[in-house]
């Protein structure tokens, strides 16, 4: 349903780089198909959100194509791509002032009918009704601002859902429940990819996709996974690392 | 005695279809077009003719009155010096608010100087509209003056919201807070085209215990400027706040000067302020659930200045 056909993005070079455009996706082929559960993980810096981001239009595709449902959608805007079915659950979700929940869900709807946002907070589950008031701004909990992107993202019920690190912010009793979720909103028609390094997701996905430096560097299921990931986990950062002391290096 | 053009301002910038229920004072080109009192609230005209007093009874509960104001005839800028005397313990809502239609090439425009006396333990909110409108070229000016005067536990929440058509504005509040009371200032002014608005914001917590907190939301449009300043000025142990926010489109323009001034010790006061464009990652998040670029936009400005 959704196929990348020799996708590149190069970025914008900053001065760091001399001028030189620094290439994140180089030459991506893959084909995901309908109503599985995709993680894609890999090191930090390997092109994971990136690549997400590609597939929602908020960069823009260097070369090569995004195939969506037959549809070649590389030069769609954001706004195409939502109406053609594709959502989007941001790792850290835009803050607004003046703009509620109960906005947003009648943003990405199309409705505003009271039984309907009670009826979809059940089936989220993780989101009590008194958040339906709430303002999206600064006085909201990084856990509390990404269940509320989650439910808004579940709710439009789309083709395609993407949520990058779903797990950020997230206090450790509602990742279960979330992953669990996750899993129950994955119908026939439904796609789901999951930018993540969390175990709980990887346990339950159908295909897992390991990137390095922009490309492929895995793609089956998590047995044969764990290995590399366990060599992938000991240091992100393979060429700017400056030893213990040097907390650049990220660990 | 409203045609449907007094009748547009005044749904404009009072939320009437018709005439209120309850006290109203409706002020046409200068002259008093219709009153209303009711047993706990008197409105009279004051001494020199230059405007009204409006008198609320102490322990009066859930009243409202509304004072708009509109003004059609070219060439006039009516001054009103209007007084609210709100006694111990009531709680009453005042809709005042300006409308202007500007038909020909001279200037109109309207001073509402206000003051408000507000007793122990009452409460008053005041909300204000300014609207302008015509095919005029005449400038169309709006330049109020608010005083505010709160006893002992009394409360004030104001809400000043210009919403579109004001050429020119220069607004000065004031306010004077006694022991244990509470102010709360929301101004939402959208400005565009040459347009200039300047609020002036001098507060004086004077009693110990008292609480300010000032919100201002500007959009600058067009080539349209808004100048800011806010002075919160602290004499005693007490908490006060300013919130100002800008957000320039297009060529915009806006200065922004909060200042603090602590006296005493115990004082704790706190200012945040941002000027900028709208935030790339709002308008990517509802692009993202299908808004266009031209209706997130929209839907951000309505939110900012809800």
């Amino acid at each position: 349903m959704l196929e990348l056909k020799n996708l590149y993005f190069a970025a914008t070079s900053g001065a760091e780089d001399n001028g030189v455009p620094r290439k994140i996706i180089e030459g991506l082929n893959y084909n995901f198909e309908k109503g599985k559960f995709y993680v894609i993980t890999g090191p930090n810096g390997s092109g994971k959100t990136t690549l997400a981001k590609l597939i929602m239009g908020i960069n823009p595709v260097s070369s090569g194509s995004i195939i969506f449902e037959g549809n070649d959608i590389s030069k769609l805007s954001i706004t195409d791509r939502a109406k053609a079915g594709i959502a989007y659950s941001f790792q850290h979700p835009a803050r607004f002032k003046g703009i509620t929940f109960r906005d947003l869900l009648s943003i990405a709807t199309g409705r505003n009918d009271d039984k309907f946002f009670q009826e979809t907070l059940s089936r989220v589950g993780i989101c009590p009704l008194s958040f339906l008031d709430k303002e999206i701004d600064a006085t909201l909990s990084g856990g509390e601002i990404k269940k509320i992107e989650l439910a808004t993202t579940i709710a439009v019920n789309p083709k395609l859902a993407i949520y990058d690190e779903p797990d950020t912010g997230i206090d450790l009793w509602t990742i279960g429940p979330m992953v669990s979720l996750l899993k129950k909103e994955l119908t026939p028609q439904t796609t789901t990819i999951v930018v993540s390094h969390n175990r709980a997701f990887l346990d339950i996905a159908d295909v897992i996709i390991i990137l390095k430096k922009g490309q492929i560097a895995y793609k089956g299921n998590l047995e044969k996974a764990l290995p590399l990931l366990t060599d992938l986990s000991i240091c992100t950062y393979p060429n700017k690392c400056e030893g213990d002391k040097d907390a650049g290096c990220l660990r | 005695m409203l045609d449907a053009l007094d009748k547009k301002l005044l749904k404009t910038v009072a939320d009437l279809e018709s005439l209120p229920k309850g006290a109203y004072n409706i002020r046409k080109n200068g002259k008093l077009l219709g009153r209303q009192v009711s047993a706990n609230i008197a409105i009279d005209t004051n001494a020199d003719g230059t405007g009204i007093i409006v008198t609320i009874k102490p322990g009066t509960k859930d009243e409202s009155v509304h004072i708009p104001v509109i003004l059609s005839q070219a060439g006039l800028y009516d001054v009103v010096y209007n007084s609210f005397i709100i006694g111990d313990d009531a709680e009453v809502t005042i809709i005042a608010g300006c409308g202007i239609h500007c038909g020909s090439s001279e200037t109109e425009g309207h001073a509402g100087i206000h003051d408000f006396h507000v007793g122990k333990k009452a409460k008053v909110t005041y909300v204000e509209k300014h609207f302008a409108m015509g095919e005029g070229k005449g400038r169309r000016v709006l330049n109020p003056t608010t005083k505010v005067f709160l006893a002992e536990g009394a409360t004030a929440e104001m809400e000043l919201t210009q919403i579109s058509g004001v050429d020119e504005a220069d607004r000065l509040n004031e306010a004077i807070l006694g022991p244990d009371s509470l102010l709360l200032i929301t101004e939402r002014v959208l400005t565009e085209g040459k347009q200039i608005a300047i609020s002036k914001n001098n507060i004086v917590l004077n009693g110990s215990g008292s609480r300010a907190n000032m919100i201002s939301r500007s959009v600058m449009k067009g080539d349209s400027k808004q100048i800011f300043h806010a002075n919160l000025e602290a004499r005693t142990k007490c908490f006060g706040h300013i919130e100002c926010d800008a957000i320039i489109m297009d060529n915009g323009t806006n200065e922004t000067m909060p200042a603090l001034k602590a006296l005493h010790p115990d004082a704790e006061l706190t200012h945040e302020a941002s000027i900028g464009k709208i935030a790339n990652d709002q308008l990517t998040k509802l692009m993202s659930l299908g808004l266009t670029y031209d209706e997130a936009v929209n839907r951000i400005i309505q939110g900012f200045l809800k």
